[in-house]
């Protein structure tokens, strides 16, 4: 059984049910508890026992419901419902909108006949799976995804990169159910490398963060669908974001290896330059990073203190933040010698932050989660941002001018790169 | 005569056929092995370490075992799981703030 405050009650019984398991008992308890005193968590404690006592006196025959496992759903997905609508394009965004399978915005109606056209080139069964998507863990078949992709605006040239992304963030160390499911504001971001960028015409330049993009905004809309509608993160529901982001829209760009003075993320990562790939990486927000020096020494320096904020999942967790330089600030760098290796190495070492900066209660939760990782924590020990400089994540995008961008992200998540097929 | 549209919906299908979860079956609490999963979430040790007290004292648990978790964020390790599952006739998870 699970103990679950009360704003989070509705969560626990939606996870439990898409575990297989509708009928795990609940202890409710207020909220908030975090902030409760020991003598008030006492009392909760026996109101607790009281509700468990009361369960098993009952004998509680609770008959096993007739819900699918979320291993049954799996293994034997079929093909997604037809629904007949009385009315034209109106009436679908209507039946959307109350049925809570939009992002708040107008879709595309996914009739079978888009839907079909969405499929072609695409040779695989319609109902195949391609991933189980937390934290509903919804079967995302290949027609489920470019059912998606159509109500998104999607080219069908799209589906095999929505694919990839889809396969990227079920992969266990992208940690898509904390990912889902919590109140922290991250965004899926997907960062497309390889020809596929060109030929999708997938915006590496000059607002590519922003709107008008085609490929931009519906492959980043699709996918954030697809979370919602397969994977069950509806907001207010089993998505429990305090306030969401506006990435949580769509947060898509390529990498503008042009302009780059290094090699591309996914050679970094281990592929060919001629593969296509998409990374996805669990992101927090941006932050605008605009200095005019040219001197690389004082642009690091500027870019770690950035990064050096005391209520962040990176330093309580040891994370993997990111940054997206602007081509003219990475030839800067590059011009004085500098490799991307040795990038991360001095934004490592420079944004180490004195632990005394955080608040008590986050402190805490550092020497929960680092202690293996660090030692013993004190208020003058320098917590590093992530727990390699390895693990700072790079990429060059953007147009000209003199801004880069600091990346905060979840903390425990691992971006994940997975070739286009 | 009204038009009408049809669509496929953007949701997992799901096949009509399935099993069903575990039924709650816990007879007593007396003589029982509880365990506990704890989230890391502020206060939550705190909470484990009352109920615990009170099933020991009050009703009889023979044994408590208690987990904690590095963060809340992460899953549990599989040893974890499976050490609470051979060794305890329920377990106590937290979910929230």
């Amino acid at each position: 059984m699970t103990v679950c405050s009360s704003a989070f009650e509705s969560l626990g019984r939606a996870q439990a049910k898409a575990l297989g398991q509708p009928n795990l008992p609940i202890l409710r308890i207020a909220h908030p508890f975090g902030n409760r005193s020991r003598t008030e968590v006492e009392t909760m404690a026996r109101e607790c026992v009281d509700q468990l006592a009361t369960l098993v006196a009952k004998g509680n025959p609770q008959e096993a419901s007739g819900q699918a496992s979320a291993q049954a759903a799996h293994a034997a997905a079929s093909r997604c419902e037809r629904i007949e609508i009385a009315g034209d394009v109106d009436a679908v965004n209507r039946l959307f909108r109350r049925r809570r399978w939009s992002d708040g915005l107008p879709v595309v109606a996914p009739t079978p006949e888009r839907v079909e056209r969405m499929l072609q080139g695409v040779l695989r069964a319609p109902q195949s799976v391609i991933a189980s998507v937390a934290p509903a863990f919804g079967a995302a078949t290949l027609e489920a995804i470019a059912v998606n992709a159509v109500a998104s605006g999607c080219e069908p040239e799209y589906l095999p990169l929505l694919i990839a992304a889809v396969q990227a963030v079920a992969e266990p160390q992208f940690n898509l159910q904390a990912i889902q499911a919590t109140t922290n504001s991250v965004a899926v971001w997907v960062i497309v490398n390889g020809p596929a960028a060109q030929q999708l015409e997938v915006n590496a330049g000059m607002n590519c963060l922003g709107q008008g993009t085609w490929a931009n905004a519906t492959i980043g809309r699709a996918l954030r669908l697809i979370l919602q509608n397969i994977g069950g993160a509806v907001a207010g529901e089993m998505d429990r974001a305090t306030h969401g982001q506006p990435g949580k829209y769509s947060f898509c760009c390529a990498e503008n290896e042009i302009d780059s003075p290094w090699e591309s993320l996914h050679v970094e990562r281990g592929f060919a330059r001629s593969q296509s790939t998409v990374t996805v990486v669990g992101a927090e927000g941006t932050m605008n990073m605009n200095t005019h020096t040219k001197d690389a020494d004082q642009l690091l320096r500027v870019f770690a203190e950035t990064m050096q904020h005391p209520p962040s999942n990176e330093y309580t967790h040891g994370g993997e933040p990111w940054l997206i330089l602007c081509p003219e600030h990475a030839n800067v760098l590059q011009h004085a010698g500098l490799s991307k290796a040795d990038v991360k190495q001095e934004l490592w070492e420079r944004s180490r932050m004195p632990a005394r900066r955080m608040a008590d209660r986050d402190l805490l939760r550092v020497l929960e989660s680092r202690k293996d990782e660090l030692g013993p924590i004190g208020p003058d020990t320098l917590l590093p941002i992530a727990q390699r400089p390895e693990g700072i994540g790079l990429i060059v995008a953007g147009g000209p001018g003199t801004h880069s961008v600091y990346v905060p992200c979840f903390g425990n998540s691992l971006a994940v790169t997975q070739e286009i097929t | 005569m009204t038009a009408s549209t049809a669509i496929l919906a953007p949701t997992a299908p799901v096949h009509p056929e399935g099993t069903g979860g575990a039924a709650f079956s816990l007879d007593r609490l007396e003589g029982k092995v509880v365990g506990f999963l704890d989230n890391a979430k502020p206060n939550f040790s705190h909470l484990v370490d009352a109920i615990a007290e009170l099933l020991s004292t009050r009703h009889g648990v023979a044994r408590v075992i208690k987990h904690r978790k590095r963060a809340a964020s992460i899953p549990a390790e599989t040893s974890v799981l499976d050490a609470l599952s051979a060794d305890c006739d329920l377990v106590i998870t937290g979910s929230g703030d």
